[in-house]
C-alpha cells in the first residue's frame, strides 16, 4: 500500500469552509486517464483467445471466465424435466421485468428465471435518477450531445438516438406502472443536472429511485400471468441444429437440479459484473452481478464490445470497512460537495465526467496525498459539511438515504466529511445488439448494462436507468412479435463441444468453469445446498 | 492500490457469536453476511443487494441482556459479543393477482382494492407488522388508511418499504400489509401524476416536432 495521511490525524486538520479555491490542473482528462485510470493498468488487458472477439482485447478477469469451461455436459441433462414458453427472460432487475411485462401483455407466455429473487439486482440500488429530456430548454437532440461526448464519441448512434427519443415515454410508461416521481407543488416534474450534461435532466424520487422503479416493475411483474422462476440462475444456453438460441439451462438453487426451459425467443438481462471485483476493486454492485450473461451469450458466439472498459465511480465509501464500496450518489457533488485530498485541498473539478474524477483520486492516493485507515483502505474526503454551511438542511431534505448511511457508519455527513475512493461501478461494454435488441445470435436478445453501444467507453448518471427501460420494451415486444414465427425446435449444447475444442486447440486451461454465478468468497461451491448453513458445511480454515 | 474488495481481512475486536446455531468467531466490525463468509461458511441464499434495499437478508437476533428477539436486515446488522442470529427463510411471494389496468377511473379505486385485497378489512389490530419491520413503518396504520380508501396517505408510510415480506409473515390474517401499501403508493401515481412539463414533451415528440440529427 502506498502512503497517506492516517485517518485520525486528517479528520483532526480538516475544518469545515463553505468555499474552496481549485488550483490550477497541471494534467489534461486524457493524461489523467492514461496515467490513472484502472482501465490503463498494466497486465490488466489481454487479447482473447477463442470465440467471436479472439484478437480483442478485454479485462484479463473477464478473459478468464468467457474462455472458461461450461459447468454442464450432455450427462447432467439426461432426465431433466423440460419446459415450454414462448418468450424467456434471463434476468429479474429492471430490464428483464419491463421485457418481461411487454412480451406478457402483448400476448406471449413468459418465463422470467432470475438467479436470487426478482428485484436483487443494480436496479434497486440506483440513487440518483433517470435522465428524459423534458425541460422547456432541453431537447432530445442536447440528450445525444451530451451522451456521445460523455462516451468519448464512441458509441452506436442508431441506439443512443432510439434512447433519447424515448426518454419522455419511459417516464410515461413507468408513471403508468404506478412509479412515483418528485413534483413540484404544481405537479410538475423536477428535474436536475447530472456531470457532464448541458440541460437539468434527471427526473428522480429522493435518492430512491430505483427502489421505487423495481419494487413497482417487480409488484407488476408478480400479480401478473408472467410465470417467474426465483432462485434459478441460467448456466447455459440451449441452441438449434442451426446454432440458433432455443432456450435455457436452469440450475434452481432450491433442489440443485437442471431444467430446460425450451423458449421460442430468449431475452438476456442479466445486467453488470461489479462482484467479479476487476483489479481487486471494491464494488457498489448487487451480489448476483458477476458477468454471467456476457458467459453465456459469448458462447453461443454472440459478438461483444468494448469488454474492457469499465466505469469506476468517484465515490464508493471507503470507511467505515463493512461499508466499503457502497455508492454515495453523484447527486451529492452535484449539489456542490468539493473533493479534498488528505491536506484538505481540492484538486479536480468535481463534476468532470467519472473516469476523469476517479483517475485524479487515484492520483492523490497514489501520490501520497490519500487518507490511509488502519487495516487496510485509502480515499480522499468528500466534503459534505462545506454543502451544508452553504445550503442548511439540504442533506435532510434531499439526501435521507445518505443520512441513513451515515448513521450505520456512525458519521454525520453534516458534520464530517466522508472518505470515498473509486468503487467498481459499471460495465460500459457487453453484447453488442441491433435497434432491437437482438445480438448476432438469432433467437437471442440481450438488454441493460449487459449490452454494449450506448455509453461508449463512459456512461452519464441516469442514462442506464433510462436504457433498461426503454430498451426493455423494445426488446420484450419484438421477442413476443417474433416468437409466432419460430417453432419449438431441436434444442441442445451442442455448441459446447465446439468451444470445448477451441478452448483445447488454444492450449487453454480447463480447470476453471463458467459462468461465475457468484463471487468467490460466498463458498457456493463448497455448498450449493439452498438451506445454507443448514447441510454438510466445510469451513476452510 | 485497490486492496479493499469485499473479501480482504477486516480490522476490529473479535467476537464470538452464533449464527443458525454455530459458532463463529469474526471481527466486530463485520456485518452478520460478512461475519459468514469471512470465516469460510458459504452464504448465498438470503443475499441481495448488500445495501440494504432490496429486503433478502432477513434475521431474527437476540443480543445478549435482552429477551427480545428482532427482525432485522443481516447485511446491516454488524455482529456483537453473544449475539444469536437466525436467517429466515423467503416466504412465498404474494398470492395476489390483479392488474392496474382493470381500474376503469379513479371513483372505482376503493371497491377494486376491496375485491382485490379482501382480507384488508380483517385486521384485527394486533400490531406484529409494526414490530417486525426493521424500517420502522407504520404498517398496521397504513392498512388501516388504505381500507378507508386514504391511498395517498396510506402509500406514504411506505416510502421506505424494501419488501423484505416480514410484515406478511406476521399477519395472522395473510393481508400482505407490504403489498396493500405498494398498491396504494401504484394507483396514487397511475391516477394522480400528470406532469404538464412531460405531457408538453410527449406531445411535441408525438407531432414530429423534435429529431435527431446525428
Ligand atoms: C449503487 C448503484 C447506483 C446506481 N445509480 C444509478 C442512477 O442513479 N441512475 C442510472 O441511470 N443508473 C444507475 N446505476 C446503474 C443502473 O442501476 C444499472 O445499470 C441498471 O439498473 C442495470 O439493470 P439491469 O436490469 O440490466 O441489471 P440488474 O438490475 O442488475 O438485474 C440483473 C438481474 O439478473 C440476475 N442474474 C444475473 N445472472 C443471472 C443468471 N446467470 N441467471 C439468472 N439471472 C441472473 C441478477 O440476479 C439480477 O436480478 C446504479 C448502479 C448501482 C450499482
Ligand atoms: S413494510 Fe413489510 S415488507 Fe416493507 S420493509 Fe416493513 S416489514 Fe418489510
Ligand atoms: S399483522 Fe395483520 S392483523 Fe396484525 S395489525 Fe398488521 S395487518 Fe393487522
Ligand atoms: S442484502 Fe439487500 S437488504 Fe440486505
Amino acid at each position: 500500500m502506498t502512503n497517506g495521511i492516517p485517518y485520525a490525524t486528517a479528520l483532526e486538520q480538516y475544518e469545515p469552509k463553505a468555499e474552496r479555491p481549485l488550483p490550477d490542473q497541471e494534467m489534461s482528462g486524457e493524461e489523467l486517464r492514461r496515467a490513472y485510470h484502472p482501465d490503463h493498468y498494466a497486465d490488466s488487458i489481454v487479447e482473447l483467445n477463442v470465440g467471436t472477439n479472439k484478437g480483442d482485447a478485454c479485462h484479463r478477469q473477464l478473459a478468464d471466465i468467457l474462455q472458461a469451461d461450461a459447468r454442464i455436459d450432455e450427462a447432467d441433462l439426461a432426465g431433466a424435466p423440460i419446459v415450454e414458453t414462448d418468450v424467456l427472460v434471463i434476468g429479474g432487475g429492471g430490464a428483464g421485468c419491463a421485457a418481461a411485462l411487454t412480451a406478457s401483455r402483448g400476448g406471449a407466455s413468459v418465463i422470467l428465471a432470475t438467479k436470487l429473487r426478482i428485484g436483487d439486482s443494480n436496479t434497486v440500488m440506483a440513487e440518483g435518477g433517470i435522465q428524459a429530456s423534458i425541460e422547456k430548454d432541453d431537447t432530445p437532440q442536447m440528450h445525444y450531445d451530451d451522451t456521445l461526448k460523455g462516451g468519448h464519441q464512441n458509441v452506436n448512434k442508431d441506439l443512443v438516438a432510439k434512447l433519447v427519443m424515448n426518454g419522455p415515454d419511459v417516464v410515461r410508461w413507468l408513471i403508468q406502472q404506478g412509479m412515483q416521481f418528485d413534483l413540484d407543488k404544481y405537479g410538475d416534474l423536477l428535474t436536475r443536472r447530472a456531470g457532464g450534461t448541458s440541460a437539468d435532466r434527471i427526473v428522480y424520487y429522493r435518492d430512491y429511485t430505483g427502489l421505487e422503479m423495481m419494487r413497482v416493475l417487480q409488484e407488476a411483474v408478480r400479480t401478473s400471468r408472467i410465470d417467474v422462476w426465483d432462485y434459478s440462475p441460467a448456466v447455459e444456453l440451449l441452441s438449434d441444429e442451426l446454432g440458433h438460441c432455443a432456450g435455457a439451462v436452469i440450475s434452481s438453487l432450491e433442489d440443485n437440479r437442471y431444467k430446460l426451459i425450451k423458449a421460442k425467443s430468449v431475452i438476456i438481462a442479466t445486467g453488470g459484473i461489479g462482484r467479479l471485483h476487476l483489479n481487486k476493486f471494491p464494488t457498489s454492485n448487487h451480489f448476483g452481478a458477476t458477468g454471467d450473461g456476457l458467459v453465456l451469450a459469448y458462447r453461443l458466439g454472440a459478438r461483444l464490445q468494448d469488454v474492457d472498459s469499465f466505469q469506476y465511480h468517484p465515490s464508493g465509501l471507503a470507511y467505515p470497512q463493512h461499508l466499503a464500496g457502497t455508492l454515495i450518489t453523484e447527486a451529492v457533488r452535484s449539489a456542490g460537495a468539493y473533493l479534498l485530498n488528505g491536506n484538505g485541498d481540492r484538486f479536480i473539478e468535481e463534476l468532470q465526467p467519472r473516469d476523469q474524477v476517479a483517475a485524479a483520486i487515484l492520483r492523490e492516493c497514489a501520490e501520497g496525498r490519500g487518507v490511509t485507515v488502519d487495516g487496510g483502505g485509502q480515499g480522499i474526503w468528500l466534503d459534505t459539511p462545506g454543502v451544508e454551511l452553504r445550503e442548511p438542511g439540504i442533506f435532510d431534505a434531499r439526501f435521507p438515504k445518505l443520512i441513513e448511511l451515515g448513521k450505520k457508519s456512525n458519521i454525520d455527513p453534516r458534520k464530517q466529511p466522508l472518505l470515498i475512493y473509486p468503487t467498481l461501478h459499471y460495465q460500459n461494454g457487453g453484447v453488442v445488439i441491433d435497434e432491437n435488441c437482438q445480438s448476432s445470435v438469432p433467437g437471442l436478445y440481450c438488454v441493460g448494462e449487459v449490452c454494449g453501444g450506448i455509453h461508449g467507453r463512459n456512461r452519464l448518471m441516469g442514462n442506464a436507468l433510462l436504457e433498461i427501460i426503454a430498451f426493455g420494451r423494445i426488446a420484450g415486444n419484438h421477442a413476443m412479435e417474433t416468437a409466432p414465427s419460430h417453432k419449438h425446435k431441436k434444442s441442445s449444447i451442442e455448441h459446447l463441444s465446439q468451444l470445448r475444442r477451441e478452448l483445447t486447440l488454444a492450449n487453454m486451461p480447463m480447470d476453471k468453469q463458467g459462468p461465475a454465478l457468484f463471487p468467490s468468497y460466498a463458498k457456493f461451491e463448497n455448498d450449493s445446498d439452498y438451506g445454507g448453513l443448514h447441510k454438510t458445511t466445510q469451513v476452510e480454515s | 492500490m485497490g486492496e479493499q474488495a469485499e473479501d480482504s481481512g477486516r480490522s476490529g475486536d473479535q467476537v464470538n457469536l452464533t449464527i443458525n446455531g454455530k459458532s463463529i468467531s469474526a471481527p466486530s466490525s463485520l456485518s452478520v453476511i460478512q461475519a459468514l463468509w469471512h470465516t469460510g461458511y458459504p452464504r448465498v441464499k438470503s443475499v441481495g443487494c448488500l445495501e440494504g434495499v432490496c429486503g433478502s437478508c432477513r434475521v431474527m437476533v437476540r443480543r445478549v441482556d435482552s429477551r427480545e428477539v428482532t427482525t432485522e436486515l443481516g447485511c446491516q446488522v454488524l455482529i456483537e459479543e453473544g449475539m444469536q442470529v437466525n436467517f429466515l427463510l423467503f416466504p412465498t411471494p404474494t398470492h395476489h393477482r390483479y392488474q392496474l389496468e382493470e381500474i376503469n377511473s379513479s371513483w372505482e379505486v376503493q371497491g377494486k382494492f376491496h375485491k382485490f385485497f379482501p382480507e384488508a378489512e380483517m385486521c384485527r389490530h394486533c400490531g406484529g407488522c409494526n414490530q417486525t419491520c426493521p424500517k420502522g413503518i407504520s404498517v398496521e396504520l397504513g392498512v388501516e388508511l388504505a381500507s378507508k380508501g386514504r391511498f395517498e396517505e396510506a402509500g406514504a408510510l411506505f416510502i421506505e418499504c424494501v419488501l423484505c415480506n416480514l410484515c406478511q409473515t406476521a399477519c395472522p390474517e395473510s393481508i400482505a400489509p407490504n403489498h396493500v401499501g405498494l398498491f396504494s403508493r401504484r394507483v396514487s401515481a397511475y391516477f394522480h401524476i400528470r406532469p404538464s412539463n412531460l405531457i408538453n414533451r410527449l406531445e411535441k415528440l408525438r407531432k414530429g416536432e423534435l429529431e435527431i440529427i446525428k
